[in-house]
């Protein structure tokens, strides 16, 4: 048997076994198809992530598989092209696993929100895995792929890797191909990915990041994002911006990240307090910006060209759009259109969307001006909290949109950021944020590089 | 109060959703909430002239004008779920009709 | 003048591109329905649109031609509307930074004489598919081929004071767009479209309530069609009624406007900023390249006609109506024809056949030829119209065309004479009558000889021996 077919026949067990545990995962996976893979894979030559399997959060487009987005607005869709990071993965030697759970087209930050079912936290059943990506999140942690591609629009792979206690990387805005992802914030969106280790997240950003000429939102001859391996992090100015650390952090956190910053130090960088004052209006902005920009990106889903139909009581077109989006889309789902709709529309427009770009653009400028004054990268907590539990927040959706408090910002900016495991509160992962400079992915990772091993050096200790 | 009855069926009709009736209330004071929350951001002090913020690329790049599709391995009659004699098919316009 | 008519109209004109504004499909007309789509155009899950560099430098060579600034950045924006052959959604198109504002036309209003006519913008957008609503009984059938068809968008300011006023400015807004090489400009093909504003008022007064005319499919309809709709203003307001603001659809059977069925919506399109796609930045040089290559336009190509070829002014406004005719006209010229001389050709015979088929059947080098053999004596103007004919249908040398028909002029003296001496001969009263004193008659006996030799004989050569035949 090859190495490929091995691995394909692991996978399969371990997606079975994931399947069998009840975690939801998946929401698409035969062992044909990966047989099939590994067939492909035999065919090929080497890649820098042959013997990787990746999971793909089903809101990126595959011919071989269908595509949800855990709605039931695209039940059964195959899409009639692959995605620009599919064809990547698989001329890198990847073998692609699965198609993972998500919260419905990626709106939520919990993955209650999917119409095939929640995904449970693998460590604690009755808790979230975090979201929109918490499929994803979920089978790396459970140790199901290596690797897993998410998708954040404002924290949707950090928040879900800090839950779960992997590394999860967001690249920045531009760095990785858009083409192929089904559109939710479009100015916000970035293909991310997970991996139990930051080696294996680096090799599977590098593998599918790069200009691609099908997004014109991808930026050509962009630096590197390879880390450039080093030992400690001397050299580096480390920025703690005192917005993040409020006084009613949850205390496990605080813990967690207190004793980061001391290692930080001891590594050798220089730990600075800054300050990012308009980062406490992210979450307000990524509530105009978003639901403005998923209300546009939603409205191809009609019923006319693909996916299921509903005819209406009228029996006119108007019946039928009204009849197949209001039966398609979930209830998170229908909130953000109406409220896009609503900040766009006549007579609000400029009091909500205007008002949100402007904000947008000095939650940007803040970040700009601190790396701009010597820092290098910003030390954050990823999340507020550790994983919390089912049903806690599905009441109040204001709540819920608290939850990615320290992870909006950076997407906002357009900038890189990364959570990695820091701790454990109760038995609980707690993740730990680096946001670094537009298109400098090389030194967040070195330095998360730096700071995983230290970490892990010192759990043995313990 | 900004959000009460009238306008969620207004923005629900420019977005073609059907909401049920007995859903109104609540989506008012689901979307009355959220649009309170986001409203804070009227009390943030904006210097004039800030412009939008671009991520990405600062300009566009183009593509040449070259016949180059992308290919589809599947065809429009096998996505649809109504098409005839070479066409997608939907009902008549009714209260959409105009050119 | 009792009321005033106030007319302002939208152009829609497909750019001619290869393919589409956002994707690499065809652009076509004609073709199998739903065959040049792909997922771009189809709005599929996770496509994404990426701008055709040709049809923006299309854009701007249009927008320089009409006098407009292009603007160094300018922004795609998304204009959010259902319909069923709008696959996205949404139409990506420009709303607060449209790529040209600011041109004027100069117009020959048939009322006022030479006009300026402003332009308020230019922007650039998508063009939307085809709903068919009577392909398929109780159904509408879309064909989205033509979805993503680059398009310009011309909007004229409120300036046209008559029906024939609008036709003159889509007239003159034409020539120059086909002259600037940015479209067909064909209405009936669908390659530009136009929608009118119109209002009347008491002169002086504020602008009136205006109502939208749609669904023109020719000038002389849009012409008809705002002819209507001001009358039936008229006569509302002063049957003391007022005017709603509707939308109209022109009935050319009928030659009425009637409203479309009002929707319980106004148009909200919640227009923002296209994410997907970056702010389009032209660079200044570029830009004075596409200046600088800009074609001659027709207004300048007519005064140089006028003074450096010495046409008389309607001849050089004929010629230059269209670009391919001055063209042509031109090579004529430089094929070594006298001016004036090309000038009879073109707007004679070659415009006759190029109104008919829309070619030009006859290469200028040929009429040249045809051209000389006139010029030296070869050939009456009348034979070498005959051989114009025959050079439709066969390109030969037209001296060998004339050597064939026999058509070269006689001017053997000998043959001349015996013609001559044998109309002499058969009018015996008229010679009486010219020796009597009538010298216009001698116009009568060239005819005669003509006729005799079947258009052979070069009526210069007859007249001497004519002359001396009379005075005997």
């Amino acid at each position: 048997m090859s190495d490929a077919a091995l691995l394909a026949r692991d996978t399969g067990r371990r997606l079975a076994d994931a399947d069998a545990r009840g975690l939801n995962a998946t929401l698409h996976w035969s062992q044909e198809l990966l047989d099939r893979e590994a067939a492909r894979l035999d065919a090929a030559p080497v890649g820098p992530l042959t013997g990787l399997a990746v999971a793909l959060k089903d809101n990126i487009v595959t011919t071989d598989q269908p595509t949800t987005c855990a709605s039931k607005i695209l039940e059964g869709y195959v899409s009639p092209y692959d995605a620009t990071v599919v064809t990547r993965l698989r001329s890198a030697g990847a073998l692609i696993a699965c198609k993972a759970n998500l919260d419905e087209f990626a709106m939520g930050s919990s993955t209650e929100n999917s119409a095939y079912g929640r995904v449970k936290h693998p460590i604690d059943p009755d808790r979230v895995p975090g979201g929109s990506s918490g499929g994803s999140a979920a089978l790396v942690a459970a140790g199901v792929t290596a690797a897993a591609l998410g998708s954040e629009t404002g924290g949707s792979v950090r928040q879900p890797a800090a839950f779960c206690g992997v590394v999860g990387v967001k690249p920045s805005y531009g760095r990785v191909s858009r083409f192929g992802l089904v559109a939710f914030g479009s100015s916000l969106d970035c293909i991310s990915v997970f991996g139990r280790t930051v080696a294996d997240a680096s090799r599977t950003l590098c593998a599918i990041g790069g200009h691609d000429p099908r997004d014109a939102t991808t930026r050509a001859g962009a630096p590197s994002m390879r880390p450039m391996p080093r030992s400690d992090l001397r050299g580096l100015v480390v920025g703690l911006p005192r917005e993040y650390f409020p006084t009613d952090l949850h205390p496990g956190v605080r813990a967690a990240c207190d004793a980061t910053i001391t290692l930080l130090r001891e590594l050798g960088a220089e730990v600075r307090e800054v300050a990012l004052p308009h980062s406490a209006f992210a979450v307000p902005t990524y509530y105009i910006i978003n639901p403005a920009e998923a209300a546009a990106n939603l409205a191809r889903f009609d019923g006319v060209r693909f996916g299921p139909r509903q005819i209406g009581q009228d029996g006119d077109i108007r019946a039928l759009y009204q009849a197949t989006r209001g039966a398609g889309f979930g209830a998170e789902v229908r909130r953000r259109i109406l409220v896009g709709t609503f900040v766009l529309s006549a007579g609000y427009a400029d009091q909500y969307y205007s008002r949100a770009q402007a904000v947008r653009r000095l939650i940007g400028d803040d970040f700009t001006q601190v790396f701009a004054s010597g820092v290098d990268l910003l030390f954050t907590p990823t999340t507020p909290t550790p994983a919390f539990k089912a049903g806690e927040k599905t009441a109040d959706p204001v709540q819920m949109y608290l939850a990615d408090i320290f992870v909006a910002p950076a997407s906002l900016a357009g900038l890189p950021a990364m959570s990695l495991p820091i701790g454990r509160d109760g038995g609980l992962p707690i993740g730990g944020q680096l946001i670094a400079r537009d298109f400098d992915e090389s030194t967040m990772l070195a330095a998360a590089s730096v700071l995983e091993s230290s970490l892990d050096a010192l759990q043995e200790v313990r | 109060m900004i959000i009460g009855a009238a306008e969620v069926r207004h923005v629900a009709r420019l977005a073609e959703l059907a909401v049920a009736e007995t859903d109104v209330p609540t989506l008012a004071t689901q979307l009355e909430a959220i649009v309170a929350f986001v409203a804070q951001l009227n009390d943030v002090e904006v210097p004039p002239g800030a412009g939008a913020i671009v991520v990405g690329p600062d300009r566009l790049t183009l593509r040449e004008d070259r016949v180059d599709p992308i290919p589809m391995s599947r065809t429009p009659a096998e996505m649809a779920p109504a098409f005839r004699d070479g066409f997608f098919v939907v009902p008549k316009l009714g209260g959409l009709a105009e050119g | 003048m009792l009321w005033e008519t106030v007319i302002g109209l939208e152009v829609h004109v497909q750019l001619k591109t290869r393919s589409k504004m956002f994707c690499g499909c065809a652009t076509s007309y004609g073709e199998t329905p739903n065959t040049n789509v792909c997922p771009v155009c189809l709005g599929l899950p996770g496509a994404l649109p990426v701008p055709n560099a040709e049809a923006i430098r299309l854009g701007v060579r249009g927008a320089l031609a009409i006098g407009c600034s292009v603007h160094p950045t300018s922004i795609f924006a998304r204009k959010n509307y259902f319909y069923p052959d709008l696959p996205k959604g949404y139409q990506i198109s420009q709303f607060d930074k449209p790529l040209a504002t600011g041109g004027a036309l100069l117009v020959d209003s048939p009322e006022r004489g030479a006009v300026s006519l402003s332009i308020t913008r230019l922007h650039l957008e998508e063009d939307a598919g085809k709903s068919l609503h009577d392909r398929i009984p109780g159904m509408t059938a879309i064909d989205l081929n033509r979805a993503g068809t680059p398009l310009a968008e011309i909007v004229s300011g409120p300036d046209m004071r008559s029906p024939g006023e609008a036709r003159a400015y889509l007239v003159t807004l034409r020539q120059l767009l086909i002259y600037a090489g940015v479209s067909e400009c064909s209405m009936e093909q669908g390659s530009l479209r136009v929608d009118a504003n119109l209002s009347v008022r008491r002169p002086g007064a504020p602008l009136g309530t205006k109502t939208e005319v749609k669904n023109m499919n020719s000038f002389a309809n849009v012409e008809r069609a705002l002819e209507s709709e001001r009358l039936r203003q008229i006569a509302l307001l002063e049957s003391g009624g007022q005017v709603t603001q509707v939308t109209l659809t022109f009935n050319a059977t009928t030659g009425e406007v009637k409203p479309l069925r009002s929707k319980e919506d106004s148009h909200d399109y919640r227009y923002f900023p296209d994410p997907d796609l970056p702010p389009l930045v032209l660079d200044a040089a570029w830009l004075e390249a596409q200046r600088a290559t800009l074609p001659e336009l027709p207004a300048a190509r007519r005064a140089r006609y006028e003074a450096v070829l010495a046409l008389p002014p309607y001849d050089a406004r004929v010629l230059t109506q269209e670009p391919v005719v001055a063209d042509y006209f031109e090579a004529v010229v430089v094929a070594g024809v006298e001016a004036k001389t090309a000038a009879n050709w073109v707007l004679g015979e070659v415009m006759t056949g190029f109104n008919d088929t829309g070619q030009f059947a006859v290469a200028p080098v040929r009429l040249a030829e045809l051209a000389r053999l006139v010029a030296d004596g070869t050939l009456s103007l009348p034979a070498a119209k005959k051989i114009f004919g025959e050079l439709i249908v066969h390109d030969d040398a037209p001296a060998e065309i004339a050597q064939r028909l026999g058509l070269v002029q006689v001017r053997d003296e000998s043959a001349l004479a015996r013609w001559v001496d044998d109309v002499v001969a058969a009018y015996p009263d008229e010679v009486a009558r010219f020796r009597g004193g009538e010298g216009k008659l001698v116009g009568f006996f060239v005819g005669q000889v003509m006729k005799k030799s079947q258009g052979k004989a070069d009526p210069k050569a007859i007249q001497p021996i004519l002359m001396q035949r009379l005075d005997r």
